[in-house]
């Protein structure tokens, strides 16, 4: 038993640090290959290089190392000038309708989760935040975006701290204020490049959220119909249990561990990870429960759709999951519904 | 609202700005918990909660009635306004939540009050001031003025509930007035439709029926 537990372990070691050692290979190229790059972080991307592959992805980090240390300290020298710009008369100078929305939101992000309860992340947030919102007038804060920032954050943090720190303890005042300084600044360009693909989200009526509302109720009835019959003769409408998934992107419903997880799928997915990939996401992710679902009424189908059993989720489940969305994904992405439909 | 003998079945939507602690109102209600700082709500959220009014009068007879109350805890945040008439249509009580010390949040009451008066039928209004336990030190919104608004726009028979969910003042209390108020209601649209159907009846017979004892009672 032991012995074979330990071959299994060493195998499982030895694909990791081959793994490893491919990342490693790509990333350190004088001009990384995106496509390379791509292909590889859709299984998921190793820990330690996970804040720099997600720069590169995300477009912030230039894939030409040579141009990366001037870009880096241009756009870092930005973000400091926006915040001591906004920031220059103090709160009093501030828009106060946008910075009442954020300074009451932010404390409320994870709250409990440790890290986000220390004044020095807060107030790192709410810099953030408010620089993005008077940058962004269309939608402006939007309740939930500050759960999109955190995964930058902490993985951008990671790089900064030893690997066995558990990130959702640490003491953030650890941390020397230029570092402090670093990660808030790339977690904003970042953060930034995310709701840029999805601005349509947060703007008046939030059309991109109804849109993939509306892509989710396609899907499940030609993916899952006694699923998509039992919720309609029930009354349930999809809008009231998936705007969440839409406006958070599954964050409120899955830990942020695993949430970093699923973005290293995201990102790999070209442009559209955050948009269609994730309505396939959503899809697999409602299926899951189709059979427990199915025996429910209004009352309990809603309830347990709001707190779906995820707690004890590893990067498994979520990889699971992934595969699934990409099945949907490749059965009926750009396939017409007749086509769909014959067999 | 449906009913089944003496239990019945209702709706509730809780509406008002970000951050005035309606999650928490109700989750004080539902769980008997307080937290300071909850994740925002996203679109709104559901719950429901089993509960019996006692002592209300019904054709005549001193009734219990169970209740089954529904609610839609909604988003605060001006964005997901527009979202609002899904859950406030359908609904048979409404509790408009502003915070006993932000002015502003007052203020926002009385649009609310207007968007529903213009588009649900007879939808039972409540007004609640929270975080009552902020009184003495940061109260902007003086009891006397919120009391006033609620009697000139609801009518003289209202009152504004303040609470807390932090120290669970008032929370009970109001959520029990406000189940039985919609319990008085359905019972008296109940006997309204009696008595009409009564009416109907009279007319194409042409000769007395015998009419519900119930009327004169409630």
């Amino acid at each position: 038993m032991t012995d074979t537990k330990t071959a299994r372990d060493l195998l499982d070691m030895n694909t990791k640090m081959s793994r490893f050692e491919k990342f490693r290979r790509v990333l350190s190229e004088p001009n990384v290959d995106m496509r390379e790059l791509r292909k590889l972080s859709w299984s998921g991307i190793p820990e330690e290089l996970r804040p720099m592959a997600w720069q590169l992805l995300m477009g912030y980090l230039p894939c030409n190392s040579e141009r990366r240390e001037q870009t880096l300290a241009r756009k870092r020298k930005e973000y400091a000038e926006c915040v001591a710009q906004a920031f220059a008369r103090g709160e009093a100078g501030l828009d106060q309708t946008i910075w009442h929305q954020i300074h009451i939101d932010v404390p409320r992000t994870h709250p409990h989760i440790q890290l986000y309860q220390q004044t020095a992340t807060q107030e790192a947030l709410e810099r953030i935040l408010y620089c993005w919102a008077i940058r962004h007038p269309a939608s402006g804060y939007v309740q939930g975006i500050n759960d999109l920032l955190t995964p930058f954050f902490q993985v951008f943090l990671s790089s900064y701290v030893s690997v066995d720190t558990d990130l959702e303890e640490f003491d953030i005042g650890e941390l020397p204020e230029e570092v402090l300084t670093v990660i808030e600044a790339d977690s904003f360009w970042c953060m930034t490049k995310l709701l840029d693909g999805i601005q349509d989200n947060y703007t008046h009526g939030q059309p991109g959220i109804q849109r993939q509302i509306g892509r989710l109720r396609e899907l499940i009835g030609r993916i899952d119909a006694p699923l998509a019959q039992h919720l309609e003769s029930e009354s349930v409408e999809y809008i009231q249990f998936s705007f969440r998934w839409m406006n958070c992107l599954l964050m409120r419903e899955l830990s942020l561990r695993n949430v970093v997880r699923m973005w290293d799928t995201y990102l790999a997915e070209e442009s559209d990870g955050f948009s269609d990939f994730h309505v396939y996401v959503c899809a697999a992710f409602l299926i899951k429960w189709s059979a427990t679902l199915r025996k429910m009424d209004f009352q309990d189908m809603i309830t347990f759709l709001q707190s779906v059993p995820t707690a004890t989720w590893t990067d498994r489940d979520v990889e699971m999951l992934l595969s699934e969305a990409f099945m949907w994904k490749t059965l009926f992405h750009n396939a017409p519904g007749h086509l769909a439909h014959r067999k | 609202m449906s009913m089944h003998g003496s239990s019945l079945e209702a709706k509730l939507v809780i509406l008002g700005s970000q951050g005035v602690g309606k999650t928490s109102l109700v989750m004080r209600y539902v769980q008997n918990t307080f937290s300071p700082h909850s994740a925002s709500t996203i679109g709104a959220s559901f719950l429901t909660q089993r509960m019996q009014v006692f002592g209300v009068i019904r054709r005549g007879y001193v009734d219990d009635c169970r209740v089954v109350l529904q609610i839609w805890d909604t988003a605060g945040q001006e964005r997901f306004r527009s979202m609002a008439p899904m859950y406030y249509r359908g609904a048979n009580a409404a509790i408009l939540v502003y915070d006993i010390t932000s002015e502003q949040s007052f203020q926002d009451i009385s649009s609310w009050v207007e968007e529903l008066q213009r588009n649900t039928g007879d939808i039972d209004i409540h007004v609640v001031g929270s975080k009552l336990d902020l009184a003495e030190k940061s109260r902007e919104v003086p009891q006397e003025r919120a009391q006033a608004y609620v009697r000139n726009t609801l009518g003289s028979l209202h009152d504004v509930h303040e609470v807390s969910a932090k120290d669970a003042t008032g929370v009970d209390e109001l959520f029990h007035d406000v189940t039985r108020s919609l319990v008085e209601r359905t019972y008296e649209i109940e006997r309204t439709r009696r008595e009409r159907q009564a009416g109907d009846v009279q007319l194409r017979d042409g000769r007395q029926e015998a009419s519900d004892q119930a009327c004169c009672n409630v």
